[in-house]
């Protein structure tokens, strides 16, 4: 059998009913509660990245329109559409319209919904209340404490927990057998330390491994080190050790090959200089998180990617002279 | 008919009518004539020629001397006269016909090209992009400075030759020359005074040696300080940088950003490449760094706020806070190259839109967020689609990717993974 197509096994192994879901079985229990009644209050699902908060809100959706439930439901992401005015048009548009079938309700899904500000929560607060005939809300957020209380006193919370290491090592063996891969169970155990409990991060891992070869450990090493470019700590280092001009050179090239924007890159520096594997003084670390900040600040401003960056290098070169690490 | 001549303004009178009465520029004529001659058997990759330099070092007279010495026809115009995007069409169009058997060989000539305003001139540039991709006839286009941003898609698109400031020994020399002519009297000392006060400029330098003879038929040093002034020149980008780098005092440094032809938003670019060029000391690589980082936090508080009052602030630090970066006064000779960036600006660009697009394309299907798709999926895609080109077009196929964003996520295996592609659809 040849197959002419593959999906990202994120999508393909994603249960797309509440049954199929086989963590959080408490949340799913009351959920499935909800659905018998067709009652569903607004609710909040807080919890790590890549525990399945998103995925349980489609399965219920799906569990009570059926197949097409895509049209009763609108997917917004805060982090994409940051002014309030977008998502209220959009609400706007979405309840106006009525619903037709045994639900009398549609569902708005407002994704990763800590990122919006205070004031803008204030304004989905009122269009929570403003629309709440006919539809309901859920959001979902990694950080549960940075949503107003107004909102989470409105809402049924359901507090999503980091995946256990059985859980996603099964799951991971599970998708193995599927796609006939050939894997060894010590590196799904890599597979799980390297993403931290996060499922999507993990299959997603897993099948860039298996497109090379056998899952062993040495390929999810391999895979998890391509995947994260050493440009940026060959960048950081180059600067530290003075050599300012190849420095640079580097950053062309990560803003180039990668697509990476300034921000993207003050970020993984400040990552990579609180990795342990990088050697780097704690008193200078400090300092360059502090400078990471700023340039950040003045990037988020408007200020020039390339221009901010070069200043952060210099400033990286001058430390790493004085300290001479 | 000798009446007529002797109206004529000396910088007409005086044109080089062949290409060995031109003045300095070898580097430039040599690259003109080798790039005609290529036209002879077939038109060359690049069909234009971007001839730049600053004003009055003979950009327009090197031309017409070339048209003359060799026997072509010259269709010229001026940008900066017809600047609406139909009249370009209409003349340069035209022009880019091929001749009829018998007719002389053809150049277009189009002066001033940085003339065009990226704001009032809509499409100008576009249709002159046109008009190079299409033209069967050679074209140059002269320019004072290329480096506009608006005027990126005509440098790609040219050869771009540069040419200097005169000498003011070879302005001399043709001032001399003009004296003989003209039969005058003229002090050596006097020539030099005007060769000096022109930088470089023989137009500005043949004019005021015409003002000082119509004042008096021996033209004197006394003469010449009289009518002849400083000009208020532009300086090219590398002239600016010099001046910028070496300056002593404040006022010089803050002059030295206003005297080119570039917003102060783009000398930026100039002077975030060279600061490591001047520079080599870490400390005042550093200093001048974070001077120009603050100028440009204020440009991008102008632009967020459109409070134009910053800018006085905005200039302060990328001209004297760049300069007295320096612990001690240095003068020394760099050559300052166009800025790399300038080159790759379209690359990088392309590169983001693509990440962009390729988030935009996934998130809904991931259901996830664009934010998440590049930091969780494209990682690994590019993996996959680096190292397993078969298995990474069959992903492709699934996900109806679009080539370009295929080619930029497989970078050096994108053949590999459009190959397959296309193996599977048959």
């Amino acid at each position: 059998m040849y197959f002419m197509s593959e999906l990202l096994w994120a999508e393909k192994y994603r249960p797309r009913s509440l049954d199929e879901v086989v963590n959080q079985k408490e949340i799913v229990d009351r959920l499935k509660r909800f659905i018998s009644e067709r009652n569903v209050p607004h609710m909040l699902f807080a919890g790590p990245p890549g525990t399945g908060k998103t995925t349980v809100a489609h399965a219920m959706a799906h569990d009570l329109y059926g197949e097409n439930y895509r049209q009763y439901m609108l997917e917004l992401n805060a982090s994409d559409e940051r002014k309030i005015e977008v998502i209220r048009t959009k609400v706007k548009e979405f309840a106006r319209s009525r619903v037709v079938g045994e639900v009398p309700f549609k569902i708005v899904l407002l994704d990763e919904a800590d990122n919006m500000t205070a004031d803008a929560q204030q304004a989905l607060r009122r269009l929570m209340e403003l629309y709440s005939a006919n539809t309901r809300f859920i959001l979902t957020a990694n950080y549960p404490s940075k949503i107003i209380e107004p909102i989470q006193s409105r809402c049924a919370v359901f507090r999503f927990t980091a995946l256990k290491r059985e859980d996603v090592v099964s799951r991971l063996m599970y998708i193995c057998q599927s796609e006939k891969v050939n894997c060894v169970e010590r590196a799904l155990e890599v597979i799980y330390d390297l993403s931290e409990g996060d499922m999507r991060r993990a299959i997603n891992i897993l099948q860039a491994a298996a497109a090379l070869g056998d899952v062993t450990e040495d390929i999810v090493y391999k895979v998890v080190g391509l995947a994260h470019p050493r440009e940026v700590r060959e960048m950081l280092q180059l600067a530290l050790s003075g050599n300012f001009m190849e420095a640079r050179k580097k950053l062309r090239d990560l803003m180039i090959n990668y697509g990476l924007s300034g921000v993207d890159i003050v970020k993984q520096v400040h990552r990579e200089i609180f990795n342990p594997e990088v050697k780097i003084p704690d008193d200078l670390k400090v300092m360059i998180a502090d400078y990471a900040g700023e340039i950040q600040y003045r990037l988020v401003e408007g200020a020039d990617d390339e221009i901010q960056l070069n200043a952060f290098l210099a400033r990286l070169a001058l430390m790493g002279r004085r300290l001479k690490v | 008919m000798y009446l007529s001549t002797q109206r004529l303004p000396w910088i007409i009178k005086y044109r080089p009518k062949h290409v060995d009465e031109v003045v300095d520029q070898d580097e430039a004529k040599e690259k003109l004539l080798e790039w005609l001659k290529s036209w002879e058997k077939a038109p060359p990759s690049k069909k234009a020629i971007l001839l730049h330099g600053p004003a009055g070092c003979g950009k327009t007279s090197l031309v017409e001397a070339v048209a003359k010495t060799y026997g072509y026809e010259l269709f010229e115009m001026n940008a900066s006269d017809s600047r609406r995007k139909e009249d370009i069409e209409r003349l340069a169009k035209a022009a880019s016909q091929t001749s009829g058997l018998r007719a002389r060989r053809k150049i277009i000539l189009l002066d001033e090209v940085d003339g065009l305003d990226p704001k009032s001139d809509v499409g100008g540039v576009e249709s002159l992009i046109e008009v190079i991709k299409n033209t069967r006839n050679p074209i140059i286009m002269t320019a004072n400075n290329p480096y506009r941003e608006h005027l990126r898609p005509l440098r790609e698109l040219s050869e771009v030759i540069a040419m200097n400031r005169l000498r003011e020994t070879d302005v001399v020399r043709v001032l001399t020359r003009i004296c003989g002519a003209e039969k005058l009297d003229c002090d050596t000392e006097a020539l030099k005074e005007i060769a000096k006060r022109s930088e470089g400029d023989l137009r500005s330098a043949i004019n005021d040696l015409e003002a000082a003879a119509a004042l008096n038929k021996k033209v004197t040093l006394e003469t010449v300080k009289a009518i002849s002034t400083y000009r208020d020149r532009t300086h090219a980008p590398w002239e600016a940088l010099r001046k910028l780098f070496s300056a002593r005092f404040v006022f010089q440094a803050r002059e030295a950003i206003t005297s080119t032809d570039l917003t102060p938003e783009e000398f930026k670019t100039w002077v975030n490449e060279h600061i490591p060029s001047w520079y080599d000391d870490p400390y005042e690589v550093w200093r001048a760094y974070e001077a120009l980082s603050r100028a440009d936090q204020y440009f991008g508080r102008i632009v967020k706020t459109q409070n134009w009052d910053l800018l006085s602030y905005a200039l302060d630090m990328m001209g004297p806070g760049v300069a007295f970066a320096r612990t001690k006064y240095k003068g020394k000779f760099v050559a300052f190259k166009m800025p790399e960036r300038i080159k790759l600006l379209a690359e990088t660009k392309r590169s983001r839109e693509y990440r962009e697009a390729l988030a935009e394309h996934l998130a809904s299907r991931l259901l996830t967020s664009k934010a998440n798709v590049k930091s969780d999926f494209i990682p690994y895609l590019r993996v996959i689609f680096t190292n397993n080109p078969k298995y990474a077009a069959k992903i492709a196929q699934s996900y109806k990717l679009p080539e370009e964003l295929v080619t930029w996520l497989a970078g050096p295996k994108a053949k590999d993974v459009l190959a397959y592609m296309k193996k599977t659809k048959k």
